[in-house]
């Protein structure tokens, strides 16, 4: 059947059997491959993407339960400008990761969580992230990019 | 910490950015399933549910009439269509070498032995027809472990081989007997590490495309070892080597060692691109990858240390019981990873007497691949020996290490083993841990908390490193880092390529190595590109990153090859500038005699006079090939401390502080190695206290989703703190290794300071809340 999704502010549309998962959805259909699939069971946060302002595991969604929404996935995350988001921006001057491979779904789960909380205290921050795995850094290092964020965040007083 | 090379360092020592973060920051890194070639048609494959069976027949008749179902094969279309069987080409004198075929043919020995596999249109019709295959099993009895492996009457495993016993060793250097008559005291602990694996985020896959008018094959794997693959894949399939090219994606979610063997799945993907002459892609689901992807260091170590009362130790005697699942990986006989543990475990002791008896087991479990560091068990027996030692003669840790490590005057001296200690610095880093850990201030805070109850413990654990080692530990070990090559090339736009044997998958060498070539060459580092991972323009090496050998062997090459470019460049610009070459330096990408700013040729106008106008007599373009040897010394020393808060209630540990003291030489690049340190240590507090693969005693594996096999989260791991030492270089390229150590130190600095704040011995690992409240339990009864 047709499922008809906005995928980052551009209105999408590819046929998908029920059964489809988001994740293959948007990966395979749709070519955006910046979702990454790590575990096909909701336990790794890797394919995290944001459904209608809620972060999502889309391996755990069907295509058609997306039909209608909006979704924001890593590839929308970038300026119009082709700026990087100041998420991005702070991982990659704290050298938040290595392989790459769950990178975007720390990504989507940090900006969703920064929109909730800008402020949150370190305890806060690991809490936040410890649905998603990474298996290279220890971690060290996206919390690092976390705080980053925030600090530059409250600089520029947003 | 600025490094010296090539005149003045302008990229080395610093935490440059990663070039590879533009792309994995925005989604625009290319991993193997990203890859959409025309026309593919995507496999997977049936999978016993039991851990040994006989197969006494297989109907695909239902499954190849499913609509969208393009093939479906088994054992005997392999076998017909010219595959030979698999396995480990080579070993020590008596290791029992069985050979398999790439889907099971008589029998399945594992969960999850591949069955069958079914192609078709879409990943989900290939599952469909996966469940439309009738097998006709008859289940045997299996062997789950040593014990079962030896009993009277034990199924066997390899019906050819006869015994579950693969390969027995017995080794001894000095008199040990004499040893272990002398001593003072005799400690014995058997100590068990459990069944682990890999874990990469990404898991295993490819995608291989058949070329039926030139007869050529292109696989992209995610593989640590693309020529190895090559090589291997294409004798099974009987294809010419020369006509296969098997390169990575341009990204890998990790390996970790995992995926540095050639796999059945490997091959059976590729002869079936070449029978269907469609793309064929091959992406394993997690279960599979949790079953099959290839597990590590499941090993029991039976160990006696002889030691006189003020700590020396005398005499070691050590029995490793390795359980090595059903399949040895093509190409690493279980005999490399004990024979390393072997060479490795006096490591930095002075000890003279030392006996090493090995056990390899076959079982039906999944297969042993290598897993960071994976002579581990060496540093975990020595460490949690050393920490019994001390608990035994009522001394510190400290004490053992200074009555045994061998210093930095000592050398060169050989280790008891017999590879050459030269360089290697582990004294002076134990001194700046003990510093830095401060064990009396400890001891006070110990005994007070324990006074309010609560149960505070320290724990260290020292190792060195051979990363990559000196050419002896590659002689004595039979994997030494030999030589690597790079070539170098100045492209017409006056930026320069460097093609590396090294395989990136996480490491970073797409910026270590621009580092490297940008100071060399007196270039910009964003006007260095690395190019990488492909067996058809990459110089042969088999094995590519692995054995901690990248930071001098691939950062010692891209230095030699740019330095011979660099030779070239300066050759024709000599005769551009009318200037000797060794009176002409680039600086800038601009090539000037020397200290003379203003009178130059930038590099883009002498490349242009290479490649479009060579002076007469010289070949066009330019381009450097060379190969690095392996320097002296190689050694990497390293002592981890842990704090733990145990709760006896819930039988959690918790980290309030972990600290990494380190020596690796020059940093390239600091924030990579830190990122490498905690990452690597992060995987060893997993191993200390999360991750086991556990199988039934029926073979049955029980940890086959993230829900049962457990690894750390952001919520277990603290901070890190790393201490870098760095010593008078033994040789100009003085970047060593660090991306094993992490997981080597950590597992036996968490086991002794639990052992330390419990007061008991810590003989088996994880360290799971259940199992501390079983220590708990010993100890107060």
């Amino acid at each position: 059947m047709e499922v008809r999704v906005k995928v980052n502010g551009v209105d999408r549309s590819a046929v998908a059997e029920p059964r489809r998962t988001l994740s293959d959805f948007l990966r395979h259909d749709l070519e955006l491959t910046g979702t990454h699939v790590g575990c096909e069971h909701g336990a790794c946060g890797a394919c995290t993407v944001i459904v209608d302002g809620e972060p999502v595991r889309s391996c755990l969604m069907l295509a058609v339960q997306a039909s209608g929404s909006e979704i924001t996935t890593i590839e929308g995350l970038m300026g119009a400008d082709g700026s990087l988001h100041p998420v991005q921006e702070a991982f990659r001057d704290a050298h938040g990761f290595q392989c790459g491979f769950c990178t975007p779904g720390f990504l989507m789960t940090t900006v969703s969580f920064l929109d909730e909380n800008p402020s949150p205290s370190d305890e806060e921050i690991r809490e936040a992230i410890s649905g998603n795995i990474c298996r290279c850094t220890g971690y060290g290092s996206i919390v690092a990019g976390v705080q980053l964020a925030v600090e530059r965040r409250k600089e520029v007083g947003a | 910490m600025s490094a010296t090379i090539g005149g003045a360092a302008r990229y080395v020592g610093a935490s440059v950015h990663r070039v590879e973060d533009a792309r994995v920051l925005t989604g625009r890194g290319r991993y193997v399933d990203d890859l959409h070639l025309p026309g593919t048609v995507h496999a997977a494959f049936l999978r016993s549910p039991y851990a040994h069976a006989r197969i006494n027949g297989i109907d695909t008749t239902a499954a190849k009439a499913l609509e969208g179902v393009v093939a479906v094969y088994t054992h005997e279309d392999l076998a017909a269509g010219g595959v030979y069987p698999m396995g480990v080409p080579e070993g020590p004198p008596d290791y029992k070498l069985p050979t398999y075929t790439a889907l099971c043919s008589d029998k399945a020995l594992v969960i999850g032995d591949p069955v069958a596999v079914v192609v078709a249109e879409s990943r989900y019709v290939a599952e469909d027809g996966l469940q439309l295959i009738e097998v006709d099993y008859e289940p045997l009895d299996a062997v789950a472990t040593f014990e079962q492996a030896t009993a009277e009457g034990a199924p066997i495993v390899w019906d050819g081989i006869g015994t579950n016993v693969m390969y027995r060793e017995d080794i001894a250097v000095g008199d040990v007997a004499a040893a272990f008559a002398e001593a003072d005291t005799v400690i014995r602990r058997t100590l068990v590490s459990p069944r682990m694996t890999n874990t990469p985020m990404e898991p295993r896959g490819g995608v291989c495309e058949y070329d039926a008018g030139r007869d050529e094959l292109t696989y992209y794997v995610a593989t640590q070892a693309p020529q190895l693959l090559r090589m291997f894949v294409s004798g099974l399939i009987q294809h010419s080597p020369t006509k296969m090219r098997v390169l990575g994606p341009g990204d890998i979610g990790g390996s970790f060692g995992q995926k540095v063997a050639c796999f059945k799945e490997d091959v059976v993907v590729c002869w079936a691109a070449k029978q269907l002459k469609r793309p064929v892609k091959w992406i394993e689901d997690r279960v599979e990858n949790l079953s099959v992807g290839g597990q590590a260091r499941e090993e029991t170590m039976e160990a006696a240390f002889a030691v006189k009362s003020d700590g020396t130790i005398i005499g070691i005697d050590v029995h490793m019981k390795m359980d090595h699942g059903a399949y040895p990986a093509v190409p690493f006989p279980a005999a490399v990873f004990t024979t390393l543990v072997r060479v490795m475990l006096p490591s930095y002791l002075r000890t003279p007497s030392y006996r090493f008896e090995t056990t390899i087991y076959a079982t039906n479990k999944g297969q042993y691949v290598p897993y960071r560091g994976p002579w581990a068990a060496e540093t975990l027996v020595r460490e949690r020996m050393i920490h019994e030692i001390a608990k035994e003669l009522g001394i510190e840790m400290a004490d053992v290490y200074r009555a045994n490590a061998i210093t930095l005057d000592e050398q060169p001296t050989k280790m008891t083993t017999g590879p050459t200690l030269e360089g290697m610095t582990v004294a002076n880093v134990i001194e700046r841990a003990l510093e830095m850990a401060d064990v009396p201030g400890f001891r006070a805070e110990q005994e007070k908390a324990r006074k309010e109850g609560r149960h505070l413990g320290l724990g260290f654990s020292t190792f060195i490193e051979a990363a990559p080692g000196p050419a002896d530990y590659g002689e004595i070990t039979g994997l030494g880092a030999g030589r690597d090559p790079a070539v170098a090339r100045l492209e017409p736009d006056g930026k320069v390529t460097v093609i590396t044997a090294q395989v990136p998958h996480g490491q970073g060498h797409e910026t270590t190595l621009a580092q490297i070539a940008a100071d060399e060459l007196g270039v910009k580092f964003e006007d260095v590109r690395i190019e990488h991972s492909d067996s058809r323009t990459v110089p042969f090496t088999l094995i590519g990153t692995g054995g901690s050998r990248s930071a001098t062997m691939g950062s010692g090459a891209a230095l030699v090859a740019s330095r011979a470019l660099k030779g070239k460049i300066l050759e024709i610009g000599s005769g551009l500038l009318e200037v000797a070459p060794d009176d002409l330096e680039i600086v800038d990408s601009v090539v000037r005699p020397k200290g003379v700013p203003d009178r130059g040729m930038p590099l883009g106008q002498v490349a242009q006079v290479a490649y479009f106008m060579p002076p007469v007599g010289m070949e066009g373009g330019l381009e450097a090939l060379d190969a690095f040897a392996q320097p002296p010394g190689g050694w990497v020393a390293s002592t981890h401390v842990c704090w733990v808060e145990v709760d006896v209630e819930t039988g959690e540990v918790t980290i309030p502080r972990y600290l990494v003291v380190e020596d690796c030489g020059t940093m390239i690049n600091p924030a990579i190695v830190d990122g490498q340190v905690r990452g690597g240590t992060a995987q060893g507090i997993g191993i200390a206290l999360l991750e086991e693969t556990v199988y039934s005693d029926e073979g049955q594996l029980l940890t086959t989703t993230f829900m049962d096999y457990l690894m750390p989260t952001a919520a277990e791991i603290p901070h890190i703190e790393i201490e870098h030492m760095e010593f008078e270089p033994l040789a100009e390229v003085n970047y060593r290794g660090v991306g094993e150590g992490g997981t080597i130190g950590a597992p036996a600095a968490v086991a002794n300071a639990v052992g330390d704040a419990l007061g008991v011995s810590v003989d088996r690992l994880p360290l799971s809340p259940a199992r501390v409240l079983e220590l708990v339990d010993a100890n107060q009864s």
